[in-house]
């Protein structure tokens, strides 16, 4: 009992200088979640757990990677043999940036299919949404480093698009690589920028994210508003304390994720080249190109659309068509809070037209995923240019077809199960 | 949704054209998985290239101790009989070869194998050892299916010539798997410590899946 008054003393102390109790209650222990939400609402507590991992594996990683052209792939040869468990940290690492781009997507998938953007949320979605600009740029540049041949030549590739940006481009390019080819000055701004820029910008988003989603309150898949309804204390009556309900739910799917993604580590830490690809166990070598250049699987869905505009129009020449095709494929998420018109959240509730460029979206972005993955064919290249236009047809045709489209009615209450 | 339809079809009769370039040159790779369990062979297999291969071919990312280590060799052994420099147990295995002595040789540098066996795969060394044939085209009179016009005498032609088929198969079968433990010399470590880490979490999960439908009661 009497250690019991000492911390609760020291609690007092602190609270009465700190909002410590306040913050604790407000954004963990009693968060109230809604009572109906599945499945989907756990890649978000799943990606939390993902960026830490990805940070203390990263750290660890630093202090035997050494960022110069010479020396890098063997730095990383040298964490792979000599680095006591070096290989564990490299491969989490290597595999946590694949889990990252997984969850992330599930989880956008989840704002898309339950409105999760619309009023008064899209703030959060927008933060999200420069969380995976970021996420981007982030794999982008830690993929550089090991310095294999997939490496430099992706490295070539991606930088080279900017230079087809007209009349700067070419400058563009060379600021950006600090040099007139990717060289070691390249690798050691991208590791600067790998290390110190963007993880600071991540972890500033992400608890932008989550401060903007704690004062909204989490929307859930019947799109129902949990707050028209509350109890005496002001508490919605639809949902329940964050802990240790959804706590309880949440370690109970990091299990399972673990499972996943530790079975993957431990035996099948390349991926069978989608992880970590063959190419790049041969060091960069710029007299050498690989006989396909294939970015990384979560990119492919935007290679795809890179490669499927070839034709040049209105005299902009077709890479800096597709470059931009690229780039607005990733923006448009930005916009979508305001191109959906419909007086409904939830897919559930939504009309057969929703559900219809939902779908055309789902595959289209799969499709656009594999396409980005094998070398281009005639038909291949006609098969990309038809699901870009699939893509893009859920974005851009949304305000018509949500407005016209017949809607169910949104039940006031989430039902008890 | 016919347009569908004929777009599943047009989209999945694209995926047979990927299959027509061979993974292993201008044949496809003969079956093999590598053993890198089995100590005897990777010892025997470190011995052959060590004689064989390492003349030219480093292994400059492994050290000498891990390989004897790994392989149950005694250091002292290790040290009389497969360092043939002044090296250290401790260094990395390089070796001293003169390059540009061995481009005007060659053609071409020797490349180093550490990682020969990620990069290509075991199946695509087992099979390169195996489809040297007589070309008097080449400069040194061989030619390879695997590595087509490669700059690489047959090195292995005396011991091809002396061992019958079958010992020949088991003799390179031993340098693959002594090279798919090079590239990867922590993986039976991985896959030991892996099985353990699955254990407990899968214990970990069951138990959380408990408390879980414990609270879940708490909602009804």
């Amino acid at each position: 009992m009497a250690t019991d008054t000492r911390t609760k003393r020291l609690l007092n102390w602190v609270d009465f200088r700190f909002p410590l109790t306040e913050v604790f209650e407000r954004h963990l222990s009693k968060y109230p979640a809604p009572t109906n939400l599945n499945i989907w609402y756990l890649f978000g507590f799943l990606l939390i757990v993902v960026l830490a991992m990805q940070i203390v594996t990263g750290l660890w990683l630093m202090m035997n990677y050494t960022n110069s052209a010479e020396e890098a792939f063997s730095s990383v040869e040298y964490i792979m043999r000599d680095v006591e468990y070096g290989w564990l940290i490299r491969y989490m690492h290597a595999a946590g940036a694949s889990a990252f781009f997984a969850l992330i997507y599930l989880h956008m998938f989840r704002g898309m299919m339950y409105g999760s953007y619309q009023k008064p949320r899209e703030l959060i979605w927008l933060g999200g949404w420069f969380t995976y600009l970021i996420l981007m740029a982030e794999g982008f540049t830690g993929y550089v480093l090991p310095w294999g041949q997939m490496s430099f030549w992706a490295a070539q590739v991606i930088i080279s698009l900017f230079s087809s940006i007209p009349v700067v481009g070419e400058d563009l390019a060379t600021w950006i690589r600090g040099d007139y080819l990717v060289s070691g000055i390249t690798l050691s701004r991208l590791f600067a920028f790998h290390v110190v820029l963007l993880p600071i910008l991540l972890i500033a988003i992400v608890f932008f994210h989550i401060l903007a989603l704690h004062e909204i309150g989490s929307n859930n898949p019947d799109g129902i508003d949990v707050k028209k309804h509350l109890d005496e204390d002001g508490v919605p009556l639809d949902t329940k304390p964050f802990f240790p309900y959804d706590i309880s739910h949440d370690i109970f799917a990091l299990g399972v994720f673990l499972i996943i993604f530790c079975s993957v580590v431990f035996f099948f830490p390349t991926g069978g080249g989608y992880i970590i690809e063959y190419v790049n166990y041969e060091p960069a070598n710029p007299l050498s190109t690989p006989a396909h250049i294939v970015p990384s699987w979560y990119y492919t869905p935007f290679y795809a659309m890179l490669r499927a505009v070839d034709f040049p129009l209105f005299g902009l020449t077709a890479k800096f068509l597709g470059f931009a095709t690229m780039m607005a494929a990733v923006a448009i998420f930005a916009v979508l809070p305001w191109l959906d018109r419909s007086p409904v959240k939830s897919i559930k509730y939504k009309g057969i037209f929703s559900k219809t460029f939902l779908g055309i979206f789902v595959v289209s972005f799969f499709a656009l995923c594999y396409l980005g993955m094998v070398p281009p064919t005639e038909t291949k290249t006609l098969l990309s240019k038809i699901f870009t236009i699939g893509y893009f047809s859920y974005f851009l045709l949304m305000p018509i077809y949500t407005r016209i489209e017949k809607c169910k009615p949104v039940p006031e209450r989430v039902a008890q199960v | 949704m016919s347009l569908l339809a004929l777009l599943a079809i047009s989209f999945f009769s694209g995926l047979s054209f990927t299959a027509s370039e061979y993974k292993c040159g201008s044949i496809e790779c003969y079956e093999f998985s590598a053993d890198t369990k089995d100590k005897e062979s990777l010892q025997r297999g470190l011995s052959a290239y060590m004689n064989y291969c390492y003349g030219c071919h480093s292994l400059k990312y492994s050290r000498y101790k891990r390989v004897a280590e790994d392989l149950a060799i005694p250091l002292d052994i290790f040290e009389q009989n497969l360092i043939f420099d002044d090296s250290k147990i401790g260094d990395l295995m390089q070796i001293s070869l003169n390059e540009s002595k061995a481009i005007e040789l060659l053609g071409a540098k020797p490349p180093d194998l550490t990682l020969e066996a990620r990069l290509r795969s075991p199946e695509w060394i087992y099979t390169y050892l195996d489809t040297f044939y007589e070309d008097s085209s080449r400069p040194y009179g061989v030619n390879n299916k695997v590595y087509v016009n490669v700059s690489m005498p047959h090195v292995l032609e005396d011991i091809q010539s002396e061992l019958s088929e079958e010992d020949y198969d088991r003799y390179i079968a031993d340098i693959t798997n002594f090279l798919t433990y090079v590239s990867d010399p922590s993986a039976e470590t991985r896959k030991q410590l892996g099985i353990y880490v699955i254990l407990f979490l899968l214990i970990f999960t069951a138990f959380a899946y408990l408390v879980y439908r414990e609270f879940k009661k708490d909602l009804k």
